[in-house]
């Protein structure tokens, strides 16, 4: 006769929820929300973005085909268009960065002090921000006007005779970026104003014992400190610059004669306008490629820059 | 409880549940949120349940801006309306991607629809072979605007006077607009149609001219801009703009409705924004030209969705809504196509801000009417074609190079 040998005693089972286990799905739970969102609302439309850059697909007939990388081979190889966009893009970048953020820095040093006047200002410099774009391009339009604009006729009275700002290319790309300055500087000055803030007043103090002035302040013990909050506050900006739409679709509508067709608007027109899905899709993958290159370019010059 | 009584009772309450599931609803979407346009619409459905008890028709209104890029969305995401409104220069699209019905069978199965009194010319757009892919419900043509206290201020007769005389041509068009602005320090003799004549609305502002010099935009897949014709009906205006300076010009702002210019053109509709107008104005027919006479009509269409489920009733509800009688009601905002309704005393006295004899300018250029130029490919021929409308509206531009680059750039997508 065969048979299982009992022992007659048996080893006592370890409890399954064990302490490790039950941190670890207490921790999945509370990052759970997040991560929900994160995978529906980025990961999911990233990956769809990417399967649908790889087809053309017209929206409005529903007919979807598989072609590969042949979008991304047109808009690189064979669209004249796209490199306009590109140029654009960059034009508006190089004008909008550099400005916003030297306005920025000077408002916030100016204003960082408590001092009189200094909430009126701030908040007066911060209050575009959060006006409305559509009021703020409808009032701006107004402004630039050719002959009977606002701006137009005050430059007349020192004698300059002022472009027709929204209508000629080359001074609508000015236009757009200086309103857009306007617009936004403000947060970049509340940024700039609380970095400011948490340097302690001690290093100036010991540099004015030392016989510093103020121009020797600001570039050896201001700036350097202000490093990691300009690092930051580029990469936004940049991010933002690339990334501009509403603002070019309300002053100009991506013109006059495509001056300031950008890349997020030439993506909105194809997408929205001529349902060319894939084709935008495929725009889409190269705008994220440019903007997370430029990201980690002024990333690693600045870790270059303090090692 | 007895079995009997229990089953009777079970079968009344499944009934009582199964009732309003069997109501159906029919979604309309369209661009007005206009309380005054909603009402009729609610008129016209209600008097559609009295017929059909079962079905609601529930309207909902999407902003003009966004219409065709939410409706393409829901027809994409699979949440399509059953019927809706549908814009003149999108149709064409729609309809060579398959997605609207063909109408025709319901609106001859129709009693008393009487198809064939639509004006033929305000049916073409909507018509392909012996389909019908929509149903105008609303053909406005585009009249002159003028601001009578102007007119008056430059010792002006005004466009219906002169259209009386038969003498409102383009040559007195141009003549009169430079002696409005003359007259008139700090406006101008004529905007194009919502200022918008160097954006969106650049067929608005050409086609008139063009027309009635006897040129066209495009036809059978060639571009007729750089033709003779269109030539000079644009260099008239460039001259208007640029030399005479009796157009308001790009990038300035000169709006009619606010008695900054002394002519427009527009619709009907935009009537109502001279309800409480501080200045004297009437409507009058377009120019003339060298060609004669060519109105133009801007036309909305009611379409029906291939993806409703619901196609025997939506098509029955477009022949409902727009048959003789809803049509006479929905007169007052939407011009209809049908000669009956134009011709009919109702139509000449809707408007109550027009007179019945600048109305009776309105009936006559919807008959004789013609929409303006469309394509499957319409948003992509505008894309191409602006970026050279804007070289054109430069002072120092040539007209005629300029067209040449217009038509060099959209013959691709024709």
């Amino acid at each position: 006769m065969t048979g299982h040998v009992r022992t007659g005693t048996t080893a006592p089972r370890a409890p399954w929820l064990t302490l490790r286990r039950r941190e670890m799905f207490e921790g999945w739970l509370f990052v759970s929300p997040t991560l929900i969102g994160f995978l529906i609302f980025f990961l999911g439309p990233l990956i769809a973005i990417v399967i649908y850059s790889l087809s053309e697909w017209n929206l409005l007939s529903q007919q979807m085909t598989y072609i590969g990388t042949a979008n991304y081979q047109d808009a690189l190889t064979q669209n004249p268009d796209f490199w306009h966009v590109i140029r654009n893009s960059v034009i508006f970048a190089a004008g909008l960065v550099p400005l916003n953020m030297t306005l920025a820095l000077a408002l916030a040093l100016a204003l960082c002090r408590p001092g009189r006047g200094v909430v009126f200002f701030r908040t007066a410099f911060f209050a575009p921000v959060v006006t409305s774009a559509v009021a703020w391009a409808i009032v701006w339009k107004f402004l630039l006007q050719g002959e009977a604009g606002a701006v137009n006729q005050m430059l007349a009275t020192v004698g300059i005779n002022g472009p027709n700002w929204l209508r000629e290319p080359d001074w609508a790309m000015v236009a757009v970026i200086a309103t857009r300055v306007l617009k936004m500087v403000g947060l970049n000055m509340i940024l700039y104003i609380a970095a400011l803030q948490s340097i302690p007043r001690d290093y100036e103090d010991a540099a004015r014992l030392e016989g510093a002035g103020n121009w020797q302040i600001f570039r050896m013990v201001t700036w350097p400190l202000l490093a990691p909050s300009t690092l930051i506050i580029m990469v936004i900006t940049t991010i933002g610059s690339f990334k501009v739409f509403d603002h070019i679709y309300l002053m100009t509508g991506g013109g006059p004669e495509n001056g300031t067709l950008v890349l997020a608007f030439y993506i909105y027109e194809q997408a929205f306008e001529f349902f060319n899905v894939g084709y935008a899709s495929a725009l889409a993958m190269i705008m994220f490629a440019i903007v997370l290159v430029l990201a980690l370019v002024q990333i690693m010059l600045r870790q270059k820059g303090s090692a | 409880m007895h079995p009997r009584r229990l089953a009777a009772t079970t079968l009344a309450a499944m009934t009582f549940i199964t009732a309003p599931l069997a109501a159906e609803e029919l979604r309309f979407t369209l661009w007005t949120g206009n309380d005054a346009h909603l009402a009729i619409f609610n008129e016209i459905a209600k008097g559609f349940t009295e017929t059909h008890p079962d079905v609601t028709v529930s309207f909902e209104s999407i902003p003009a801006a966004d219409y065709t890029q939410k409706l393409t969305f829901q027809l994409a995401g699979g949440n399509p309306p059953d019927l809706g409104w549908m814009f003149e220069d999108v149709i064409p699209g729609f309809v060579e991607a398959g997605v609207v019905e063909d109408l025709r069978p319901a609106l001859e199965a129709a009693e008393g629809y009487e198809l064939e009194d639509f004006s033929e010319p305000a049916m073409a757009l909507w018509s392909e072979k012996d389909a019908i892919h929509g149903v105008p419900f609303s053909t406005s043509p585009f009249m002159i605007y003028y601001n009578k206290d102007m007119f008056d201020a430059a010792g002006l007769e005004t466009p219906p006077e002169l259209a009386g005389k038969g003498e409102w041509d383009m040559e007195k068009f141009r003549e009169v607009a430079m002696a409005l602005a003359e007259a008139n320090s700090g406006k101008w003799g004529f905007e194009f149609k919502d200022g918008q004549g160097y954006d969106s609305r650049i067929l608005h502002a050409i086609m008139p001219a063009i027309r009635v010099y006897g040129g066209y935009a495009w036809r059978d897949g060639d571009c007729g801009f750089d033709e003779p014709e269109a030539v000079e009906a644009i260099t008239q205006l460039h001259d208007m703009v640029f030399k005479d300076k009796s157009i308001v010009p790009p990038g300035e702002q000169g709006d009619f409705f606010s008695g900054n210019s002394a002519m427009t053109v527009n619709q009907i509709s935009r009537a109502s924004l001279l309800a409480d107008a501080d200045f004297e104005w009437g409507i009058a027919p377009l120019p003339t030209g060298p060609a004669g006479a060519s109105p133009i009509i801007g036309q909305a269409g009611i379409v029906v969705f291939s993806q409703s489920k619901k196609q025997e009733l939506a098509q029955e509800f477009v022949a409902y809504m727009t048959n003789p009688e809803n049509s006479e009601l929905m007169a007052e905002f939407f011009p209809p196509a049908r000669h009956s309704v134009l011709q009919s005393d109702t139509f000449v006295a809707a408007n109550e801000l027009i007179p019945s004899e600048q109305m009776a300018y309105v009936g006559k250029a919807i008959e004789e009417g013609h929409v303006l130029p469309s394509h499957p490919r319409y948003a992509q021929i505008y894309a191409a074609m602006k970026p050279r409308m804007d070289a054109l509206w430069r002072a120092d531009a040539d007209v005629q190079t300029s067209l040449e680059a217009v038509c060099t750039a959209i013959e691709d997508q024709l």
